[in-house]
């Protein structure tokens, strides 16, 4: 569509960059990044210890992965955040769920609800870390909390929006309230709650490096790296910044995929963001 | 009738209940029911209120973990009338402005060069995603040895964590307009200019206002992050200081006030949104 | 082929309460339906013909009258009434025929009956071969045909239509209309179809009942006694619609002309009233 309207002017701009073609564009940008960073390096433009070499870089994530301490650090974040989310978003859901089929629940704790979610997530953390102490537990706790909410309102939302057409027809089959529940409101609402999901895993795991530098003892991912900045080891740090990168986008990806197959039954594609 | 009314999800409460073409069952208005909804949000937070203040008063707990409610509200209108709550709350409040505006500025800017020229778009996309796949707060350490702790690292990381929502939401919404609005702006022989500001801006300015509001959340929250790790100001920086000191009361009160302004953030954006969007059908 | 239901109707009242007034929808209906019998019900909107359907199967309740299937009252839905929306409400994450097989979710059949008669009813509306198809792949009609076969897997005893070729376009109307004929005289079971389409309500009922709104009344009932399969062009049949039209526009034509001489109906089975124009 973008095409759409630039279709007058593209014409000269396609006869001057006709030369790069379109699949190698996006490259263009990163690679001008690296050369310019290589010959920063090369060419002495800067005498900070931080401007380290590209090469120094790659020998450091070798090192990391080699000996094991990449591993080491991002399987704690990895099992945190997942234990996080995993107990976060369940019982999101339940709670979400009771907001959603029950008037009076809704009434109860929906306004509750709706006020503690306005404390933003961190300022939660020195709270936690008085009440659960610095490690693991403390963490675990953090990053439910972090996917709890999402869940909670995609999942209200979803129900919440199940069309009353599709009641009046499990009225009309008969349909116990059990029956209802499960073979039309959920389902109804699954596209819902899968984006709540979806959110909740990239909350999680935005949580996960949050809470690894504010509550410093054990190991992660997010640890690696204050000791990076700690120790002025710039390598270590960009390292440790692909990594989380990667591990997003992966943990975006495989949440995609599912949400696709999952949901099949729409037609369309979802949009994603 | 009750039992079937079961099976039914609560609905907002429908004015009328006359069917009108094709006889919809619409569910009676129920007054009662609906004045009722205001008292029922108390019950829960009082009762947690009270379970707060017993469990102090008699100290089950230590007040080092959990302070009384009388305590900390006498440190929020300690802190209110010391001026100390205003300060910080004003540092905050500008570092989120200056952060967010940055970022405003930035994103819509990218968002609108990649969703108008493809060409642009080809080489600056692939490039923008890789590094949106980080996390804000993944780029802290990185910007912490960068630039150090002051202002500066504040509100780049406040400015990234705008920019990235506002990009891709303005970039989709400029994509996602639908073709068939282009196409009456040429049959009607619009400008360039015309079409820009006449079609493609307006239809996506439902996109770019979900952008906008997700990145005001999120500028919001890495400014609670920024002040609670490398700050000497600000409300982050009061909820530290008072868990440092184990004064649980300052930690409380600033969390409080940092609630508080999260639900102003929210209600602001919510009028902005009606007068933004005041064409769209409500609801959507 | 399933039993077909007696509907018997009597003195029916609805009302609804807004804002404490109370707003008369149903203005004492009465209506006797005969086992296997298809009658059309015709009226402009507001007239309350949706209301009477949903009250005969059961998403209404709280009337006063009475309404009879076989001699019970009949108070809350039952599997016994099906019916088939304007919209056609298919669950979009279900596939045909796991659609038509929702029906059967309470039934006291086998596995293996189940599977039967699904298919056979797949079958019965020319579906087959679109059994795993998604309802976003199937086009309107297709959809409504298969929320028709969910309707009829259960065996009602009675169907009942509201308006259900209401929101597709002419042609697919029109063959639909010749499939639901084809699947009652099939099925055997009593039908009632609520429209604003006057062709489509004659071109299927063996009677009309013309209503008016404002309390929902029943104006006229009137007899449509052509043979099937019937002829929209036929002389007999846009008689027959000029009938019920009248009874919309409100009196016969003021003929500007003078009277034309009416000459004995060849078609007519005789006991025609005297005031239809003679179409020509």
């Amino acid at each position: 569509m973008a095409d759409a309207i630039t279709t007058p002017t593209t014409r000269s701009a396609s006869a001057r960059a006709v030369r790069m073609p379109r699949a190698l564009r996006g490259w263009v940008l990163p690679v001008a990044l690296i050369v310019l960073w290589w010959a920063a390096v090369r060419f002495g433009w800067s005498t900070s210890p931080l401007l380290v070499p590209v090469s120094k870089v790659w020998a450091t994530a070798v090192q990391q992965v080699r000996s094991g301490a990449l591993f080491v650090a991002l399987s704690a974040s990895l099992w945190r955040d997942l234990a996080g989310f995993a107990l976060g978003a369940s019982v999101g859901l339940v709670f979400g769920t009771a907001l959603g089929l029950s008037r009076l629940f809704e009434q109860l704790f929906g306004p509750t609800f709706h006020t503690i979610k306005q404390i933003s997530l961190f300022a939660w953390i020195p709270l936690i870390s008085v009440w659960f102490g610095l490690g693991d537990t403390a963490k675990v706790v953090f990053l439910s909390l972090a996917a709890f909410f999402p869940v909670v309102l995609n999942t209200f939302e979803g129900i919440r929006g199940v069309p009353a057409d599709l009641l009046e027809v499990a009225r009309v089959l008969k349909y116990s309230r059990w029956q209802v529940l499960l073979r039309v409101v959920l389902p109804s609402a699954s596209p819902s709650i899968f984006a709540g999901i979806h959110l909740a895993l990239i909350y999680a795991w935005l949580a996960t490096l949050g809470a690894e530098y504010m509550l410093v003892s054990g190991k992660g991912i997010g640890n690696t790296m204050t000791d990076g900045r700690e120790n002025f080891w710039m390598d270590l740090v960009i390292f440790g910044v692909i990594v989380v990168g990667l591990v997003g986008f992966t943990l975006n990806w495989i949440a995609s995929r599912i949400e696709s197959r999952l949901l099949a039954w729409r037609g369309r594609s979802v949009a994603a963001f | 009738m009750a039992a079937n009314d079961s099976l039914a999800l609560p609905r907002p409460a429908s004015a009328g209940a006359a069917p009108e073409h094709g006889g919809k069952a619409q569910r009676h208005w129920r007054p009662g029911l609906h004045h009722a909804a205001w008292l029922l949000a108390w019950p829960v937070p009082l009762a947690l209120l009270l379970a707060w203040y017993v469990a102090a008063r008699f100290a089950w707990i230590p007040p080092q973990v959990l302070p009384a409610p009388d305590a900390v509200w006498h440190t929020l209108a300690e802190l209110y009338q010391s001026g100390e709550l205003q300060a910080n709350l004003a540092v905050s409040a500008l570092r989120v402005a200056g952060g967010f505006a940055l970022g405003l500025a930035g994103g819509l800017a990218l968002g609108v060069a990649m969703g108008l020229s493809p060409g642009f778009r080809d080489y600056v996309y692939p490039t923008f995603k890789a590094f949106s796949q980080v996390p804000v707060l993944g780029w802290l350490p990185l910007l912490m040895l960068l630039v150090g702790i002051d202002e500066a690292l504040k509100i780049i990381l406040i400015a990234k964590a705008s920019l990235v929502p506002i990009a891709l939401n303005t970039y989709k919404g400029i994509q996602n307009v639908p073709t068939r609005y282009i196409e009456v702006a040429r049959v009607l022989k619009f400008t360039r200019w015309q079409l820009l500001s006449r079609v493609v801006f307006p239809a996506a300015a439902a996109p770019v206002w979900n952008g906008i509001r997700y990145g005001l959340t999120h500028a919001w929250l890495a400014l609670v992050v920024v002040e609670l790790l490398a700050s000497s100001e600000g409300l982050g920086y009061m909820i530290v200081y008072g868990r440092q000191l184990f004064q649980l009361d300052m930690v409380i009160a600033a969390v409080i006030v940092v609630g508080a302004v999260g639900f102003a953030l929210d209600k602001l954006l919510a009028l902005a949104e009606r007068a933004v969007l005041r064409w769209r059908k409500p609801g959507l | 082929m399933a039993h077909a239901g007696t509907l018997s109707i009597e003195h029916l009242r609805k009302q609804y309460e807004v804002k404490g007034e109370p707003l008369p929808v149903l203005e004492d209906i009465t209506l006797s339906i005969a086992p296997g019998e298809f009658v059309s019900i015709v009226g402009a909107s507001g007239c309350g013909k949706s209301t009477l359907l949903r009250l005969v199967v059961g998403l209404e309740e709280d009337y006063k009258g009475e309404i009879l299937l076989d001699g019970k009252r009949v108070a809350g839905t039952s599997l016994d009434r099906g019916i088939v929306f304007q919209e056609h409400r298919l669950f979009p994450w279900l596939t045909v025929e796991q659609n038509i097989r929702m029906a059967l979710l309470n039934a006291n059949l086998t596995e293996s009956e189940k599977r039967r008669t699904v298919r056979e009813h797949i079958g019965l509306v020319g579906l087959a071969g679109f059994e795993t198809a998604f309802p976003h792949q199937l086009s309107g009609g297709m959809s409504q045909r298969v929320a028709i076969a969910r309707a009829l897997v259960t065996r009602p005893e009675i169907l009942l239509l509201d308006e259900p070729f209401g929101a597709l376009d002419a042609l697919t109307r029109a063959y639909l209309q010749q499939e639901l004929h084809r699947i009652w005289q099939a099925e055997g079971i009593t039908m009632i179809l609520v429209t604003h389409d006057v062709e489509e309500a004659i071109y299927l009922g063996d009677r009309v009942v013309v209503m008016e709104p404002r309390p929902g009344r029943i104006r006229r009932i009137l007899p449509v006694p052509l043979a099937h399969p019937r002829d929209r062009a036929a002389l007999s049949f846009a008689r027959v619609k000029d009938d019920v039209l009248q009874e919309f526009t409100g009196r016969p034509a003021d003929l500007a002309e003078a009277p034309i001489r009416r000459l004995p109906d060849p078609d007519a089975g005789g006991g025609l009233p005297p005031h239809i124009r003679f179409a020509i």
